[in-house]
């Protein structure tokens, strides 16, 4: 049984469609990366899988559970980061992450285990010790994803995990990402703009525009498919963009 | 440690750790209030200080003295005669001697009492700068109680010289002696005492309550806004936490800070019309001694409506934050939701809802707020059987809201649902 099975899924804000009818699936253990242009319906995508939004049509589920129906257990197994996200102002960077540790542990020992890799993870040091609102943005998104991680979920929805961080932040954190999936067994599903990123990172990913999956395969599948030196050029040549010249340039 | 406990401990940390929360919800009405008590006090004093009177006798004959010795032997009071020969005269005077008051016994004051003429004195109160006039007035209370008892004086004198009987009994031949029936019994009290008394209660009470609610609507309202503006809602409400446990949490957690407020707010207020009742003087009866006490019973009674009305106005608040983007305009939408409701009550400060038009009357009933105030007079009177009504009204109707609120938490409105003012637009 794959860790997600998306079918069909649609979703309406009001008016905008914003999904209209995607299917996907991931497998246990996998990286799996959504990449598409902005507002192309990756953080909604994002969204329904973390029991946030429901689903106007067609079904998901994680682990055999329904993203709608049985939200609570899906609770249990997922850790979700936001593509904007903050962390309480008036709590040290520490206590946010005890905090966290507390709500997903069963037991004090656990908690305790939670919590020193989530200070590891971090990468904050004694900074930990500071209010959070002290704290940088790609500080605040350093503490984010390591309390995405310190609970180890079955499956980790990440959006845009590396938005906002330096080079050697971003590079760390894939690492740590994929020795996560290949060592503890961890499912990834992460949206992404950085095609280099994808290509490094994931196992599989699905291309998504327009509220529509326009192809899913593993990146060396899709770059022969296409006959592409990157994932850049494939990216380009699906959703079929004409490159409009830029604004001002010189081409005008 | 349970989740909820978990949730109470991060929202009592994140808000006692603002330096603007505490400061405005604690610091300022333990300092604010105190100090215009001591204010007031101040001016009150000033008012009680010496009566400086300019007198001006014009007059030859005995009644003048009589007065002037009145005037000379009260308390409070200190006189100077000077010599004038017209009003202008004598107030210059009195102005160049900083005095406040002139009195001035004019020409034939005897000899109109005499004749059994109505005689005048004239009494002048000069005010100076800003004082308002306050102290002129204590003065002019000190000094026609002074000619009140002088005339009261002279009248039985006279009617002692022509007419036989209690002289008392002639100039007043009418008397009342009030009674006030309260729980059945009968107390030796006129019921404008009991009014006043039971009026300090009833003022005071829907006051704390009306700043309680307030203060906790506020808190639980901007705590749920914070969790927008800072983006930490979306997180929260993925965690593997029953979204019921973080709506009990986050109420518990407000409405602990906004409970340390009210009392703070309490003791302020205390201090505050604690010093104007001490220099205003006190009525010499207590509740007590008009068999009003508060039995377990009622007190039980009366701490149950007050929990209820607060679970009621927590979780109206934090539905109506469900609209709010950020702090600012959670402030907004719980002024204009629950001030509504919490204002009328004020009616109750002043009015007996029995005595009020049948529709107003079960409008205030129908506002959970009404409650805690008409059982504050309640528990005094023990008329449990309304109190018993009030915490069934309360209990159904908090119960709904609270359902509403966490219904709107398990569902996508409380992260897309907004109000945004001027232009109103429906997102979902
Ligand atoms: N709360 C909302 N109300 C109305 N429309 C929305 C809302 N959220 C998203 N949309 C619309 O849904 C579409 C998809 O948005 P989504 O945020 O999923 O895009 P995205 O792929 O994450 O884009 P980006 O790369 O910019 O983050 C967009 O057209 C957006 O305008
Ligand atoms: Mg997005």
């Amino acid at each position: 049984m794959p860790m997600v099975e998306v079918l069909n899924l649609e979703k309406d804000y009001g008016k905008v469609k914003a999904l209209k009818g995607i299917s996907f699936y991931i497998n246990e253990g996998e990286i799996f990366g959504l990449i598409g242009p902005n507002g192309a319906g990756k953080s909604t995508t994002l969204k329904i899988l973390s029991t946030l939004l429901r689903p106007t049509a067609g079904e998901a589920k994680i682990a055999g559970y329904d993203v709608v129906k049985d939200a609570d257990k899906v609770r249990a197994l997922i850790s979700y980061l936001p593509e904007e996200a903050g962390a309480y102002k008036n709590l040290t960077g520490y206590e946010y992450l005890q905090f966290m540790a507390r709500l997903y542990a069963k037991d004090r020992k656990k908690a305790e285990e939670m919590l020193e890799l989530g200070v590891k993870l971090s990468g904050l040091g004694e900074r930990l010790r500071d209010k959070v609102s002290t704290y940088s943005k790609g500080m605040t998104r350093k503490l984010l994803l390591a309390r995405a991680l310190m609970v180890e979920p079955k499956l980790a929805i990440l959006d845009e995990p590396a938005s906002g961080l330096d080079i050697i932040n971003a590079y760390t954190i894939r690492q740590t990402i994929k020795r996560f999936a290949r060592e503890k067994g961890i499912t990834f599903l992460v949206s992404s703009h950085n095609m280099l990123e994808v290509e490094f990172l994931c196992d599989r990913v699905a291309l998504i525009n327009k509220g529509m999956i326009v192809e899913t395969g593993t990146p060396r599948e899709l770059k022969e498919k296409y006959d592409a030196e990157n994932l850049e050029e494939v990216f380009m040549r699906t959703v079929g963009a004409k490159i409009s010249e830029p604004v001002g340039g010189e081409g005008s | 440690m349970s989740d909820f406990w978990v949730l109470v401990i991060k929202e009592l940390k994140d808000l006692l750790r603002d330096k603007g929360l505490i400061f405005g919800i604690i610091i300022v009405p333990l300092i604010i209030y105190p100090a215009l008590g001591q204010m007031m006090q101040v001016g009150f004093e000033q008012a009680q200080g010496e009566t400086k009177v300019v007198l001006v006798n014009l007059d030859e004959g005995q009644y003048g003295e009589l007065l002037i010795k009145a005037l000379e032997t009260a308390p409070n009071v200190t006189l100077t005669k000077i010599d004038a020969l017209s009003i202008d005269d004598a107030l210059e005077k009195a102005q160049e001697k900083d005095y406040n008051m002139i009195v001035i016994i004019p020409e034939n004051f005897s000899k109109a009492i005499e004749s059994n003429q109505k005689a005048m004195v004239e009494v002048y109160g000069i005010i100076k700068g800003i004082s308002g006039g306050m102290r002129e007035a204590v003065s002019e209370g000190r000094i026609n109680a002074i000619l009140t008892v002088i005339s009261e004086y002279i009248a039985k004198l006279k009617i002692e010289q022509n007419m036989e009987g209690d002289p008392d009994a002639i100039l007043k031949p009418i008397d009342a002696k009030s009674f006030t029936v309260i729980k059945g019994r009968v107390v030796a009290v006129p019921p404008s005492l009991v009014a006043n008394l039971v009026a300090a209660q009833s003022i005071s009470m829907p006051l704390v309550i009306f700043i309680m609610i307030m203060l906790v609507s506020q808190m639980s309202a901007g705590s749920m806004a914070m969790e927008k503006e800072n983006k930490t809602l979306e997180t929260l409400l993925t965690l593997p936490v029953k979204r019921i446990t973080i709506v009990a949490g986050k109420m518990v957690g407000t409405a602990a800070i906004g409970i340390i407020a009210a009392i703070a707010y309490m003791v302020g207020m205390r201090n505050y019309l604690g010093s104007i009742m001490s220099s205003s003087g006190e009525i010499g009866i207590s509740l007590e001694d008009l068999g009003l006490t508060v039995t377990p019973q009622g007190a039980a009674l009366f701490v149950l409506i007050m929990f209820l009305a607060m679970v009621f106005a927590l979780s109206f608040a934090m539905l109506l934050a469900v609209f709010a983007e950020d702090t600012k305009s959670a402030n907004t939408v719980v002024s204009a939701g629950i001030m509504p409701l919490a204002f009328p009550t004020f009616i109750l400060m002043f009015a007996d809802l029995e005595t009020l038009p049948v529709a107003i009357k079960y409008l205030l009933l129908a506002i959970p707020f009404s409650h805690p105030i008409l059982a504050s007079r309640a528990m005094l009177m023990g008329e449990y059987s309304t109190m018993y009504v009030s915490v069934l009204y309360l209990g159904v109707i908090s119960t709904l809201t609270l359902f509403v609120t966490a219904r709107f938490f398990t569902t996508e409105k409380i992260l897309t649902a907004k109000i945004s003012w001027g232009r109103r637009k429906k997102a979902e």
